[in-house]
């Protein structure tokens, strides 16, 4: 009995001791894990020492992936290059006692389903936060992915939300768009090197109109309301599977309108275009030959009457097609022009 | 003889067209003044919105206590405890020209308030613009196109929309300063004198002073003097008008107090000053190339330039780094990346005007303009110069803009006024022209052609058979319709402008108003009677606590101290009232006491369905608070659990006893709009209320207008002892509690009350 007493307690003390040095073990254990990867990689085994059991002093975050290309994930892996930003931040600028205060860590499924089990998860990707007094039993601090989005910004503000351990979020510097412009530019400055002979199109007013026309009608057509705000193609009504392509609001548009918008706009400029051209030709018919070659509406030949009525056709049916379309989006609007 | 009655009919001829564009103008300037006047005959000479409430108290301060006291103004009534420097942060162009509009008519014995000379101020300039418009153009085409430039810019809904009578803002006088400067600068450049680039700085002198958007104007010019070298069109004629204008603007525009040292110290400043440099040496080049070798040269130009280009561009990086040249504004990235301001900066993105352009506002504000104004700018490239390169490139960076913000449809509404201007009298020019001196010429063009296309004679048969009524191309029955059927377009452009400035542009927005079901008008007028109230009823250093948006009002027309007004310049100070406002009552409580609040103003329209209440933006309240305490305040927690925004029956606990919703619905469930509708039913969201038995603990209601639109509380003052209610409060209180062992916190019971057994 005696020895049996004795037993325990120096059980409870090699527990205790064990335990003692298990937090300090943990500690160094995980810094050493992260000396050379910014994340943890959990199995089983070190889940349960580092994540689940008591004591600890430090903060896990923890994303819950599935990363194998065998399981039908597509957000998992932008997720995981989010993460990763964070995590690899916080190794590279945090403090290091801050460094020592919350630790990355990732969860495989192809690793250690046994953990998805134990946590009852079936979705993934699931960022948890395990705080340092956390229970083996309790449930932890999800992130909504749903309403904060999962980019590194989102990410850091809920680290710190949870932690107070800021980790100013260094995004490794994109290249692809520079990259990209930087060929695009030497493409151009290529093409014009090798047709350094002939330069005229640079100086061809056409082209030049062309390109600021077409940038008017995108910016009137409200191509940049629709690169911020990223409105649907169309709208299918649930009820009747109509699609619609013109928002009943003006606060609102579909992407499809202003296509149409757009198009309406560069159809009326051309008719109005037309209807200029048919009185140059007749005022310049003097100067044909030095005029035909900068036309290229008279190199058809068309009548100037036919040309003049054209454009004139081209701009009432558009204008008012134009009118009509506005008319379906600002309720009330009184006036309307050829059809309502 | 002969000669002399030739030169009579020249000048009667001359004579006819002066007096016909005179009379034209004055005519644009009338219409453009009275169609402006809607909200004056609707309802009366009052001040419209929110920003020139302010304008129009800086304007009052001046004219009572001169210019240089208003300079020196400190208002302790903005910004409490805290205090507003104006004459520092506000650009005086407004005020002064109305200040001296009415010394003027003062010293001629005609007597106005002060106020008059604010409402009709905007519809007068509007005359002045459309002259400005006029030369402008006539100066980049003919005075024909000038013409319907001036009559499009005057009634216009894009300019419409900020220069009504009582929009007495800098917009209003800024087009006309925008317009009057491009003016004197194409003129400048056209002449290449020093005079007329001289004036254009003191025009720009006048914009700077008026209007923070001159930022547009000197980088808009340097763009097109860049482009004009560029081009291979440099002259002696810009060199001579850019320099001067740039010297000369630069240092008027310094004497601008709010501007300060900005010209020679941003980064907005800086192509400018740029191009500047550019041209020194473009134009030392142009004198060193007839000097000396082609060899010498090339080297010089090759060298002389990389050098150049990589020191300006070491030495403007070295001085924004060592902080001598502030580097771009948030305002100014936010127009170049579009996501910037979102993310960044909330209080410029949750203003409405600050958010981008559907197409429906394009054509809401331009109608056939926009349609038009394409062709204008298709023949100014086409017939491109020096100075139409200007206008091309006005029209292009304008519409971009334009596209980014709402609010900058402003600055395009001139271009596309001019463009199109230059759109339909180009056509006109062609279709209403006398058809006796074109028959000749295109009679004898046909027997040229016949000459020289004899290989093609079927071809030429058959179009002489299409021409056969009129040899000169387009048939005058042709051309009549085509008259006609563009001045029907014309037309209505007008009907629908005076549309647009009748239903959308001419509310006051301090007055409301709506129609019953037989279409009789009902004018609600709560706000003026709100403010009233402040003004006959509290202290008269009572601090009044609401959201921004309603500052200047309640300074302007209450006469009482706010604690933030539009002038958005603090942004923790709004968080903290923002804060106030989503805390639970006894957190903002404590706010309150340390702001020292006295009254609380809330708008709320659920009981007429106004929209644009204080439950529809305390959102924004709710992000800018969370922007600085992110500790108390939590987005997620105002959202139903299905991540709604609501103040329905599954609002959130948080939003159920914050502050703003206890003040918006404070006995609002005793209400009932019909037989058949439950009680607090809100007909803006469209849903009975969440929680119906508000009790208020620390503030009572002090007042509620007729249509519950403005509801105003008071801040109890501390009762005897202190309530606070210290685990409700979500500010953590400092100092520990004395409450482990024995010395347990003192409590005082309440006295004892005195009771009659």
């Amino acid at each position: 009995m005696r020895t049996m007493v004795l037993l325990f307690f120096m059980l409870l003390a090699v527990y205790e001791s064990a335990q003692q040095q298990t937090l300090e073990d943990k500690v160094q254990n995980l810094v050493d894990l992260t000396s050379r990867q910014s994340i943890v990689k959990f199995n089983m085994d070190k889940w349960k020492t580092l994540v689940r059991m008591q004591p600890r002093n430090y903060s896990m975050i923890v994303m819950f992936t599935a990363l194998s290309p065998g399981v039908q994930c597509p957000i998992c892996k932008p997720a995981y290059d989010e993460f990763m930003i964070v995590a690899n931040s916080h190794r590279y600028t945090s403090s290091e006692g801050d460094r020592r205060k919350v630790f990355f860590g990732i969860v495989d499924y192809e690793d250690a389903p046994q953990i998805f089990q134990q946590m009852n998860l079936n979705t993934a990707p699931i960022l948890y936060h395990f705080g340092p007094k956390l229970g083996a039993k309790k449930r932890p601090e999800q992130m909504d992915f749903q309403r904060q989005g999962f980019d590194a910004d989102a990410i850091g503000r809920f680290v710190a939300d949870q932690t107070e351990v800021h980790v100013r979020v260094i995004r490794p510097p994109n290249y692809t768009a520079p990259v990209v412009i930087a060929l695009f530019v030497a493409l151009l400055l290529g093409m014009l090197y090798m047709k350094r002979n002939s330069l005229d199109f640079l100086f061809n007013r056409t082209v030049w109109g062309f390109v600021c026309l077409a940038i008017t009608f995108i910016f009137m057509s409200g191509q940049m309301w629709n690169h911020i705000r990223g409105p649907p193609f169309m709208i299918t009504n649930p009820n009747t599977k109509e699609p619609s392509f013109i928002h009943g609001s003006t606060q609102f548009q579909l992407i499809a309108e202003t296509y149409i918008v757009g198009l309406l706009y560069a159809l009326i400029a051309i008719g109005f275009i037309c209807v200029n051209e048919a009185a140059d030709q007749s005022n310049s018919k003097d100067r044909k030959n030095a005029g035909k070659k900068l036309n290229p509406l008279s190199l058809l030949n068309i009548p100037t009457n036919t040309l003049a009525i054209a454009g004139l056709v081209c701009i009432c049916v558009f204008f008012s097609f134009l009118l009509s379309v506005f008319r379906s989006k600002y309720r009330g609007y009184p006036y309307s022009f050829l059809f309502a | 003889m002969t000669s002399t009655t030739a030169a009579r009919t020249a000048s009667s001829r001359v004579g006819a067209t002066t007096l016909l564009t005179i009379v034209v103008l004055a005519l644009a300037w009338f219409v453009g003044f009275a169609s402006r006047l809607f909200a004056i005959v609707r309802f009366e000479s009052i001040i419209h919105e929110f920003d020139p409430w302010f304008n129009y108290r800086a304007t009052h301060h001046m004219v009572q206590h001169g210019f240089y006291k208003f300079l020196n103004w400190f208002d302790e009534r903005a910004w409490y405890p805290l205090g507003r420097i104006v004459g520092g942060t506000v650009y005086p162009g407004l005020m002064v020209t109305s200040g001296l509009i009415h010394w003027i008519l003062d010293s001629l014995n005609f007597h106005v308030h002060i106020r008059e000379v604010c409402v009709f101020l905007a519809p007068t300039f509007s005359g002045l613009t459309a002259i400005a418009t006029y030369l402008l153009t006539k100066e980049l085409w003919s005075p024909g196109a000038g013409l319907f430039a001036a009559c499009f810019i005057a009634i216009s809904p894009g300019y419409t929309s900020r220069s009504v009578a009582g929009s007495y803002d800098n917009e209003g006088i800024a087009i006309f300063a925008l317009q009057f400067t491009y003016y004197l600068w194409v003129k400048s450049l056209k002449t290449g004198s020093i005079m007329w680039a001289s004036l254009c700085a003191l025009s720009y002198f006048y914009m700077v002073s008026a209007w923070g958007g001159y930022v547009f104007i000197i980088n808009l010019i340097p763009l097109h003097a860049l482009a004009l070298i560029i081009m291979g069109r440099y002259s002696s004629r810009l060199f001579v008008s850019y320099t001067s204008f740039y010297c000369l603007a630069t240092i008027l525009s310094m004497q601008v107090p709010f501007v300060g040292f900005q010209p020679v110290r941003t980064s907005e400043h800086m192509p400018a000053f740029g191009v500047f440099g550019l041209l020194q040496i473009v134009a030392l080049m142009h004198y060193a190339r007839n000097r000396i070798t082609r060899q010498q040269f090339m080297t010089l130009f090759v060298g002389g330039l990389t050098i150049l280009g990589a020191l300006s561009v070491v030495v403007y990086f070295a001085l924004v780094w060592g902080g001598y040249v502030a580097p771009f504004s948030g305002r100014f990235y936010s127009l170049w990346d579009t996501g910037y301001a979102k993310i960044h900066i909330p209080i410029i993105a949750s203003v409405s005007e600050h958010q981008p352009t559907t197409w429906v506002s394009f054509f809401f504000d331009l109608h056939i303009t926009a349609a038009v104004f394409p062709v204008g700018l298709w023949y100014c490239i086409k017939k491109v110069n020096d100075e139409r390169v200007f206008i091309i490139l006005y029209a292009v960076s304008a519409v971009y803009f334009a596209g980014v913000m709402v609010r900058l449809m402003l600055t395009l509404t001139p271009a596309v006024c001019v463009l199109a201007g230059i759109g339909f009298s180009y056509t006109f020019e062609k279709y209403l022209k006398d058809e006796e001196t074109k028959e000749r010429s295109s009679s004898q063009s046909g027997t040229t052609k016949d000459e020289k296309l004899y290989d093609k004679a079927a071809k030429n048969v058959k179009s002489r058979n299409a021409n056969d009524g009129d040899e000169s191309g387009v048939s005058s029955n042709v051309r009549t319709i085509i008259s006609i059927i563009l001045v029907i377009f014309l037309l209505m452009f007008v009907v629908h402008a005076t549309y647009v400035t009748s239903n959308a542009y001419s509310h006051p927005s301090v007055v409301l108003q709506s129609s019953t079901n037989n279409g009789d008008r009902i004018i609600m007028d709560d706000f003026r009677e709100a403010y009233h109230w402040l003004r006959e009823n509290t202290a008269d250093d009572a601090r009044v606590m609401s959201w921004w948006d309603y500052g200047y009002q309640i300074a302007g027309m209450a006469n009482r101290t706010t604690l933030v007004d539009n002038n958005t310049w603090n942004n923790s100070h709004i968080a903290l009232v923002g804060k106030a406002m989503s805390s639970n009552e006894s957190a903002a409580y404590e706010i309150m006491t340390e702001l020292d609040v006295d009254y609380i103003l809330v708008i709320f329209g659920g009981v007429i369905g106004y929209s644009g209440d204080d439950i529809n933006k305390f959102l924004w309240m709710v992000r800018i608070a969370q922007g600085e305490h992110p500790k108390d305040i939590r987005e997620e927690n105002y959202f139903t659990s299905t991540g709604e925004y609501s103040t329905g029956a599954g609002a959130s606990e948080t939003m159920l006893n914050c502050l703003m919703y206890k003040m918006s619905y404070y006995r609002f469930g005793e209400t009932r709009v019909g037989y058949n509708q439950a009680g607090g039913f809100d007909r803006t969201r469209g849903y009975v209320i969440g929680k119906k038995d508000i009790t208020l603990e620390y503030i009572e209601e002090a007042y509620t207008t007729e249509n519950w639109l403005v509801r105003i509380y008071k801040r109890k003052k501390l009762p005897n002892r202190p309530t606070v209610k210290s685990e409700e409060a979500t500010i953590p209180i400092k100092g520990k509690k004395a409450t482990q062992g024995k010395n347990k916190k003192g409590v005082i019971r309440p006295a004892p009350t005195a009771s009659k057994a």
